[in-house]
């Protein structure tokens, strides 16, 4: 897995470590039960300060993403194979959606073009297999 | 001219050799230490510095053999030493104005200006590291343990003095078996450096990322096998000393210089594996948004690096193919302690033994 970062960009660091995990887990560069290099390996790969790292790390270990162990390291707790997210999440996850959304409509952004690049994005994630309810009606 | 001589007068021709290519050979994004963004490899001020460096190099080089022929036959090991010393200083001083050059020029047309500077990290660099060369460390073992043999074979039929040079020492087991002491010192101190370049990080093209780490992965073997034959020769030479210590070989005159062989040698091929290694195609993308992250910022002259936020300890160097020390990591400067320990623990097993 390839990890992109912009040391001197707007967004916090850790923070770009949790997006492009969660990128690599959805389109199946990172899937279920893979690991990834330890926080001080990643820190000495990127040049930072193995704090960040360990902030982004534990950012997706709140979100269900990721399980830290003290043996076998920072391994990939879920992904699209793994069933429906956890009950509330959803609520969470549209409610940055419509920000997101927000900004290109405010920005002139037509709703079919909006749509064409949604359509395109999650074309490229593994599709979700798991054998269960649908997401929206997880409880 | 002495055996030693010998080798301080190659070490001059060497590393003279070796400025006149090795900054010219380095990764199209870095010239002369400063971070170049794509498309300006060859702007014109880089040209210009390039080949006024050529010159420069060239002339210090000259200049230096001119020094050494005029010195010629000398005995004493000061005036290499002295011809060696002014020459990394004239040709660090023509990096460092070539640098400077460029730097100012960059900085003056914002060459960074409003690009995407990204950093990359491969993942699977840290789950399949490149495996260190360890068959390669055989040579070396097998040097040594042929000293030992020869040594322990020889040492009842020692005369009760030793002689090097000028020198005489009574034959004990310590004076007998300094030279394989300087054997094990050299071997475990380079051994363990090259154990920590195969642990640090791999300088990757934001360009072409997957492409950069395959060619880090053959240079970084080419690397660790040239350092370990280098190492196997060093250890050939003092064995060759050892012969001659212990009159197995009765080196006198020219022949004396065949000690320096093996040393030049693997010096001269370590050197040209290294300028080969600094070789990398250019990387371009076409519709690349992003590129290497400006960080001149952490290097002093091109040449000295120090970044606190950064925990590496080791980092590629800039000049060619090589690493050096991030000085803003504690444990560097107790590595950069432990690495000038070499050449005093050998003057104590020098003074020690009295070999």
């Amino acid at each position: 897995m390839l990890l992109s970062i912009e040391p001197d960009g707007s967004v916090p660091i850790y923070q770009q470590i949790r997006d492009r995990i969660v990128e690599a887990i959805a389109t199946g560069e990172a899937p279920v039960s893979s690991g990834l290099p330890a926080t001080r390996q990643l820190a000495v790969d990127l040049g930072i300060n193995f704090h960040t790292v360990s902030k982004g790390y534990d950012l997706l270990r709140q979100e269900g993403l990721l399980r830290i162990g003290r043996k076998a390291g920072a391994v990939v707790q879920r992904d699209a194979t793994s069933g429906p997210p956890r009950p509330g999440w959803q609520e969470d996850w549209a409610s940055r959606l419509r920000t997101l959304l927000a900004e290109a409509a405010a920005q002139g952004l037509a709703a079919e073009e909006i749509i064409a690049h949604c359509q395109d994005i999650v074309t490229g994630f593994v599709p979700v297999t798991y054998d269960g309810p649908a997401v929206g009606e997880a409880s | 001219m002495s055996a030693a001589v010998l080798v301080g007068d190659v070490m001059v021709l060497l590393f003279g050799g070796f400025m006149c290519v090795g900054p010219l050979v380095t990764r199209p994004s870095l010239r002369f230490g400063v971070r170049v963004p794509p498309g300006y490899a060859e702007a014109p001020v880089i040209r210009r510095e390039r080949r006024a460096y050529q010159w420069r190099s060239i002339l210090v080089a000259i200049g230096a053999l001119a020094a050494l022929i005029a010195l010629g036959g000398h005995t004493s090991r000061w005036p290499s030493r002295v011809i060696l010393i002014t020459e990394v200083g004239a040709d660090l001083g023509c990096f460092w104005w070539a640098h400077h050059q460029i730097a100012k020029v960059k900085s003056a047309e914002g060459w960074f200006a409003g690009r995407r500077q990204t950093v990359v990290a491969d993942t699977s660099w840290r789950g399949e590291p490149e495996a260190f060369p360890a068959r390669w460390l055989l040579p070396a073992v097998a040097v040594i343990a042929a000293t030992v043999i020869v040594g322990v074979l020889r040492y009842p039929h020692l005369p009760a003095y030793l002689t090097r040079g000028d020198h005489r020492v009574a034959t004990s087991p310590a004076s007998a078996f300094a030279v394989v002491v300087g054997q094990l010192y050299a071997t475990g101190l380079w051994t363990g450096l090259l154990v920590l370049v195969y642990r640090s990080r791999p300088d990757l093209d934001t360009a072409d990322p997957a492409a950069s780490l395959r060619s880090y992965r053959k240079a970084l073997g080419a690397f660790g096998r040239a350092g370990l034959i280098l190492l196997a020769c060093v250890d050939a030479s003092v064995l060759l000393f050892a012969l001659h210590l212990w009159h197995v070989l009765h080196l006198s005159g020219g022949a004396n210089l065949l000690v320096a062989l093996p040393v030049a040698a693997g010096l001269a091929g370590f050197l040209v594996t290294v300028v080969g290694a600094g070789r990398a195609p250019a990387r371009t993308v076409a519709g690349a948004q992003a590129t290497d992250r400006d960080d001149d910022r952490y290097w002093k002259g091109g040449i000295v690096y120090a970044n606190l936020d950064d925990p590496a300890l080791l980092v590629g160097a800039r000049v060619a193919f090589g690493w050096t020390v991030n000085l803003g990591n504690p444990i560097a400067w107790l590595l950069v302690a432990g690495f000038l320990t070499l050449p005093a623990g050998l003057v104590i097993v020098k003074v020690a033994t009295g070999i």
